[in-house]
C-alpha cells in the first residue's frame, strides 16, 4: 500500500463525516472536527484533503442545488464510500491490535 | 465589513480550480466568517478570514505539486518520443560541451534559469499576441467580414431597425448583411431557471459567417418573421449542460423568457468571438419601425467578390444619404453617416495597446537575460583563455574554435528553451484564465505552430546574441599571450572588459524604460482607486430581474410585482431601502440618448449631442447617496406628463457652464416634440467607469409599470451579502420561475471594474523587477570579478597608504559610471517609449516627472548597493596576504 496509506488528517476527516451522518460539506465538518480533537482546524486544509479523498476514491460528492437555491449558499457534500469505510476498519483492527494490553503500561507511565 | 479575498489567492484558485469548486470554497468559507462574526466578533472574524484566504492557496499549491512530483502512470504526450530522440542525438554530438558546462554548474544553472524564463515568458505572452492580433479571425473568409454602423465620430453607435432594413434593400457591395442584439433571457425547465446570456440574429447570421452546425440546421428564410414559430440555436455548453448532448433534442421546445422555441441547431464547441459567450441564438427579424431610433443591432456584412472597401464605403455615405429625409421628423443628426470597420477591430481593438505593452515588455526581459548570459560567457570565456590557447597551439583552427564555442552556447540555450517550453505552457494557462475576462479569443490561444517557430526564433535569436559576442572574442583572444601568462587568474584583456561593461549599461538601459512603465501603470491604478465613484458604495447589495412577456402581459402585471417586490424587500430586517433603476454603475448602462437644448439648438451640420441616460424610480439618489445640488429630486408625480429630467452637475457645466440650469428645456432621442424640463442638479456619478470622463447624465423618472427589466438597489445597516437569502426568498415567494441575476454588491463592481488595470500592472511590474534584478545580479558580477581580477593592485595601493575609503570611492565610482550611463540612456528611451502607453494611463503623463525621478533614484540607489559589497570586500583585503599570495 505504502504511500496510499491514510494520513492522520485524513483519518480524522473521514471519521468526522462518519459522525455527522455519513454525508457532510466543510463547515459542519470544521466544527465537528475542532469539537472532537479540542484544537482549531484549518478550513483550507479541509478543502484540500477533501478533495484528496475524492481522488483517492474514498470520498464522492455533489452539489447541493437545493442550499443553491434556498440561501445563495454554494454547497459540496460529500460522502465516505464502501472503500473508505473497509480502510476505516482495518485500521482500526491493526490500532486495537497494537492497544492489547498496553492499557496497563501506559496508565502506569 | 468582511475584506475581499486577496488578488493572490483570486488568481490562483481562477487557474486551479474550476467555477463550481472556486464557487463552493468562497461560499463554505464565507458561512464560516458569518458563524465567527456572530461567535467572536469581527476583529477575530476577520483575521480569521484573511489567514484562510491567505493558508488555502499556498495549500492548494503545494497539493498540486505533490500531485504533479508523483509517479503517474500516464503515457507521455504524442510527439514527446520524437523529442527526446533527437534531444539525445544532439547531446551526444555535444558531449563534449555537456562535459565542460558541468564543470560549472553554478554559472550554467544561472545561465539556463534566466534564458527559459526570457524565453518562457516571451513565448506564452507572444502566443496570446497571435492568437488574438494576428490570426484571422475563425471564420470563413473572415478578412471579407466588416461591420457597418453609424458613424458619428468620435462614437462607432449601433444600427436602428430603419436602418437595416434600408441597408438591407438598397445595398450592392455586399454578398450578404446579418443583424443581432445582445440579450439576456430567463431559460427554465420544470422547476429550474436559470438567466442566460445570448443573442437574436437574422435568420442569415450563422450562414454570412460560415459556420456550421454540429447537429440540426441552420435558420432559414423567414425564421424570426413576426407571427412565425419561435426558433431558437443553443451552443454546444448549453446543450451538454441542459440537453444533456441528447442528439434528439432538435425539435423540442425550449423555454426563453416565457415563451417556447423549437430547437433547430446546435453549434460546434468551437466558435468565433461573436458567439462565444452565448448560450442561445433565437431568431428575429425586425419589422417596419415607426420612427428612425432607437439604435441597438450590430449588423455584420460580408463584402460581395471584387468590391474593394472604398466602394463600399462610398456606397454605405449614399444610402445614408438617400435615407435622411425619409426619418427627418424624428432624426436630425445629419453629420452622422454610416462606416465600417473590419470584424477583427471590432474584437481585439480595446485590448491591443495593452498587450503591444505586454510583449514589449517581455521582450525586454529576453534582451536583459540574454545580455546577462552573454555576460557570464565573456566571463567565462576569458578564464578558458588558456584552454583555447592550448587548442589553437595544437593545431585547432580559429573557426574549429568557434564552432566549440557556438555548440556550448547553442546547448545552454536549447536547454534554455526546453524550460522555456515548459514556462509557456504554463504560461498560457495562466494568461487564459486569468485575462478571460478582458482579453478577447482567449479560447483560441494555444501552443500552436506559430508560437512555437517564434520559440525556436527567439531562442536561436538570444543563442546567437549571448554566444556569438562571446565567442568572437573568445576566438579573438591572443592565444600567444594567453599562453604566456604565468598568472593563474589572468587578468581580463580590455576587449572583454569593455565588452563586459557595455553589455552591464545595455541590462540597465533596458531596465529603466520597463521599471518607468511600470511605475505609471502603479501611478495609473492608484489615480483609478482615488477616483470617487460619487456615490455611498458600501452596503448596497444589486441584482438584476425580468420579467417575462408572457407571464407579465400588462403594465398592471409588472407594477403590482415591482411594487410588491420593494415592499417586500423593504420590510426585511438589515434592510434600509429599496429603490429600482435601468442602469447599475460601472458600465452597465441601459441607454445612451442624444438630445437638442431647446434654447441652443444643434446647427444643421452637426451631431446632436447624447449622454447615458439613467431611468431611476423614486428615493433613487437618496439611497445611493447622490447629493442633490440644486432643486428637487423626482417623486410620484413626475411619472405622468410634462416630462422633467434631473441632470448632473458635469451636464449643467457642460451645456450652461455658470448659468443655473434649472428650468431649460430639451427635445429626447431626436424628437421635436414633448420637451423635456430639467428640475434638478445632481452629483456627478461614474456610470461608464473609473476612468471615463464627466460628460454628462441625464436622470429621468420612471413608473413602476414601465419595464419588465430593472436592476433592483437594496440598501442595508448590516453585511450586504447576509441579507442576501432572505431577498433570494422573497423573491422565489413571489415567482418561483425568476432567477434573480448578476448579483453583486455596488463595492465588488467598483473594486472588479479595476481588474484589467490591476493585471496589466502585475504583469509589467513583475517583467520590471525581473529585469532589474537581472541588471543588479549583472553589475554585481562585473564589479565582484573586478575586484577579484585587481586584488593585487588593491592591495598594493592599500599598502602604498592609498587609504581604505580611496578604495571604496574608487570601486564605487567606476560601477556608478556603468549605472549612470545605463539609467540615462534608458531614461532617454523611455521619453520615446512611454508615449505608447498613454491609451491605457490615467491621469498620469507618459513623462511623469515624479515617476522618471523615483525610477532614476531607485535604481541609482539600488545599483549603490549593489557595488558597495565588493568595494567593502576590497577595501578590507589585508595587503600583506594579498602580496603574498601573489
Amino acid at each position: 500500500m505504502g504511500r496510499d496509506t491514510l494520513g492522520e488528517f485524513e483519518h480524522q476527516l473521514l471519521l468526522a463525516i462518519l459522525q455527522l451522518g455519513g454525508e457532510s460539506y466543510s463547515v459542519p465538518l470544521v466544527h465537528e472536527l475542532e469539537e472532537r480533537t479540542g484544537r482549531e482546524v484549518a478550513q483550507a486544509a479541509v478543502f484540500i484533503v477533501l478533495s484528496r479523498l475524492e481522488k483517492k476514491g474514498l470520498l464522492t460528492s455533489r452539489l447541493d442545488d437545493h442550499a443553491v437555491e434556498q440561501t445563495g449558499r454554494v454547497r459540496r457534500y460529500f460522502k465516505a464510500t464502501p472503500e473508505a469505510l473497509r480502510r476505516l476498519k482495518q485500521s482500526r483492527r491493526a490500532l486495537v491490535r497494537l492497544w492489547e494490553g498496553l492499557d496497563t503500561t501506559l496508565d502506569e507511565a | 465589513m468582511r475584506p475581499r479575498p486577496p488578488l493572490f489567492a483570486r488568481v490562483v484558485l481562477r487557474v486551479l480550480l474550476n467555477r463550481n469548486d472556486r464557487r463552493t470554497v468562497s461560499s463554505d468559507l464565507r458561512e464560516m466568517y458569518e458563524q465567527r462574526l456572530s461567535r467572536d466578533g469581527e476583529r477575530a472574524a476577520t483575521s480569521w478570514w484573511r489567514r484562510q484566504w491567505r493558508q488555502y492557496p499556498l495549500h492548494l499549491l503545494a497539493e498540486r505539486f505533490r500531485q504533479t512530483t508523483r509517479p503517474s502512470p500516464r503515457r507521455p504526450a504524442v510527439g514527446a518520443n520524437s523529442l527526446r530522440e533527437s534531444i539525445h542525438n544532439m547531446l551526444s554530438d555535444l558531449r563534449h560541451s555537456v562535459r565542460s558546462l558541468a564543470r560549472t554548474p553554478t554559472l550554467t544553472l544561472t545561465i539556463v534559469s534566466t534564458l527559459g524564463l526570457g524565453i518562457g515568458a516571451t513565448t506564452a505572452i507572444f502566443s496570446v499576441v497571435n492568437a488574438v492580433l494576428i490570426e484571422p479571425l475563425p471564420y470563413a473568409d473572415s478578412d471579407r467580414l466588416v461591420r457597418i454602423y453609424t458613424d458619428s465620430p468620435p462614437n462607432k453607435w449601433p444600427f436602428s431597425v430603419a436602418d437595416y432594413r434600408a441597408l438591407n434593400e438598397q445595398q450592392t457591395s455586399f454578398s450578404s448583411l446579418a443583424g443581432y442584439r445582445n440579450r439576456t433571457m430567463t431559460f427554465n425547465r420544470d422547476d429550474f431557471a436559470e438567466r442566460v446570456a445570448g443573442k437574436l440574429v437574422t435568420w442569415n447570421y450563422f450562414s454570412l459567417l460560415g459556420i456550421t452546425p454540429l447537429h440540426g440546421s441552420l435558420f432559414t428564410e423567414g425564421d424570426g418573421a413576426p407571427g412565425s414559430e419561435p426558433k431558437v440555436i443553443v451552443s454546444h455548453g448549453f446543450w451538454m449542460r441542459h440537453l444533456d448532448g441528447d442528439e434528439n433534442a432538435i425539435g423540442r421546445t425550449l423555454r426563453f423568457q416565457g415563451q417556447g422555441y423549437t430547437l433547430v441547431g446546435v453549434l460546434p464547441p468551437d466558435v468565433g468571438p461573436f458567439e462565444h459567450n452565448g448560450e442561445f441564438f433565437a431568431a428575429v427579424e425586425w419589422g417596419v419601425p415607426p420612427r428612425k431610433g432607437p439604435f441597438f443591432i450590430m449588423a455584420l456584412a460580408r463584402l460581395a467578390p471584387g468590391v474593394d472597401e472604398a466602394a463600399a464605403r462610398e456606397e454605405l455615405r449614399a444610402i445614408n444619404k438617400r435615407l435622411f429625409p425619409v426619418w427627418q421628423a424624428s432624426y436630425q443628426d445629419q453629420r452622422a453617416s454610416w462606416g465600417m470597420q473590419s470584424v477583427k477591430e471590432v474584437v481585439v481593438g480595446d485590448v491591443t495597446a495593452t498587450l503591444v505593452i505586454v510583449l514589449g515588455a517581455v521582450g525586454f526581459v529576453l534582451l536583459i537575460a540574454s545580455t546577462n548570459a552573454a555576460n557570464l560567457m565573456v566571463a567565462r570565456a576569458t578564464h578558458r583563455g588558456r584552454e583555447l590557447a592550448v587548442r589553437a597551439a595544437l593545431g585547432a583552427s580559429r573557426r574549429r574554435l568557434l564552432q566549440h564555442l557556438l555548440a556550448e552556447s547553442t546547448l545552454l540555450a536549447s536547454v534554455g528553451a526546453l524550460l522555456g517550453l515548459v514556462l509557456t505552457v504554463g504560461g498560457i494557462k495562466l494568461l487564459t484564465t486569468v485575462g478571460a475576462d478582458f482579453i478577447p479569443r482567449t479560447q483560441e490561444v494555444g501552443l500552436d505552430g506559430a508560437t512555437v517557430w517564434f520559440l525556436l526564433a527567439i531562442t536561436l535569436g538570444s543563442g546567437l546574441l549571448f554566444g556569438l559576442i562571446p565567442s568572437l572574442h573568445g576566438a579573438k583572444t591572443q592565444f600567444a599571450t594567453a599562453l604566456r601568462s604565468e598568472s593563474r587568474s589572468a587578468t581580463e584583456g580590455v576587449g572583454p572588459r569593455r565588452l563586459r561593461r557595455a553589455l552591464v549599461v545595455t541590462q540597465f538601459a533596458v531596465a529603466a524604460p520597463l521599471l518607468i512603465g511600470a511605475g505609471l501603470l502603479i501611478g495609473t491604478l492608484a489615480n483609478l482607486q482615488r477616483v470617487d465613484p460619487g456615490l455611498v458604495t458600501e452596503n448596497v447589495l444589486t441584482a438584476a430581474i425580468s420579467l417575462p412577456a408572457s407571464a407579465y402581459p400588462e403594465p398592471g402585471n409588472v407594477a403590482a410585482f415591482w411594487e410588491e417586490a420593494q415592499q417586500r424587500v423593504g420590510a426585511l430586517p438589515g434592510v434600509r431601502g429599496v429603490v429600482f433603476a435601468d442602469s447599475r454603475p460601472p458600465g452597465q448602462l441601459n441607454m445612451i440618448n442624444n438630445f437638442d437644448l431647446r434654447d441652443k439648438p444643434t446647427p444643421p451640420n452637426e451631431s446632436q449631442p447624447a449622454t447615458p441616460w439613467v431611468g431611476t424610480t423614486p428615493g433613487y439618489f437618496e439611497l445611493l447617496g447622490i447629493p442633490l445640488i440644486e432643486g428637487r429630486v423626482f417623486d410620484d408625480g413626475d411619472n405622468t406628463p410634462p416630462p422633467v429630467a434631473i441632470v448632473d452637475e458635469a451636464w449643467a457645466r457642460r451645456f450652461y457652464r455658470n448659468e443655473s440650469v434649472l428650468g431649460r428645456q430639451f427635445y429626447s432621442g431626436g424628437s421635436t416634440r414633448n420637451p423635456v424640463t430639467v428640475v434638478g442638479v445632481v452629483g456627478d456619478v461614474k456610470h461608464v467607469s473609473l476612468d471615463a470622463p464627466d460628460e454628462g447624465t441625464v436622470y429621468w423618472p420612471r413608473s413602476l409599470s414601465s419595464s419588465r427589466f430593472r436592476f433592483i438597489f437594496i440598501r442595508t445597516s448590516i453585511d450586504p451579502i447576509s441579507v442576501l437569502p432572505s431577498v433570494r426568498q422573497v423573491f422565489r415567494e413571489l415567482d418561483p420561475t425568476l432567477p434573480l441575476a448578476d448579483v453583486a454588491t455596488i463595492d465588488e463592481l467598483f473594486g472588479d471594474s479595476l481588474d484589467t488595470s490591476r493585471y496589466l500592472t502585475i504583469l509589467v511590474g513583475a517583467f520590471a523587477v525581473v529585469a532589474l534584478l537581472l541588471s543588479i545580479i549583472g553589475i554585481y558580477g562585473v564589479m565582484s570579478y573586478f575586484v577579484q581580477q585587481h586584488t593585487k593592485d588593491i592591495g598594493i595601493r592599500i599598502a602604498l597608504g592609498g587609504g581604505r575609503s580611496n578604495v571604496i570611492r574608487m570601486i564605487l565610482g567606476q560601477g556608478m559610471r556603468l549605472v549612470g550611463v545605463g539609467v540615462v540612456v534608458g531614461i532617454v528611451g523611455a521619453i520615446f517609449l512611454t508615449r505608447y502607453m498613454s491609451s491605457v494611463l490615467f491621469e498620469v503623463g507618459t513623462t511623469d516627472a515624479l515617476t522618471f525621478a523615483t525610477v532614476s533614484i531607485v535604481m541609482l540607489g539600488i545599483a549603490l548597493l549593489a557595488c558597495f559589497v565588493p568595494a567593502r570586500r576590497a577595501a578590507g583585503l589585508d595587503p600583506a596576504t594579498t602580496l603574498r599570495e601573489e
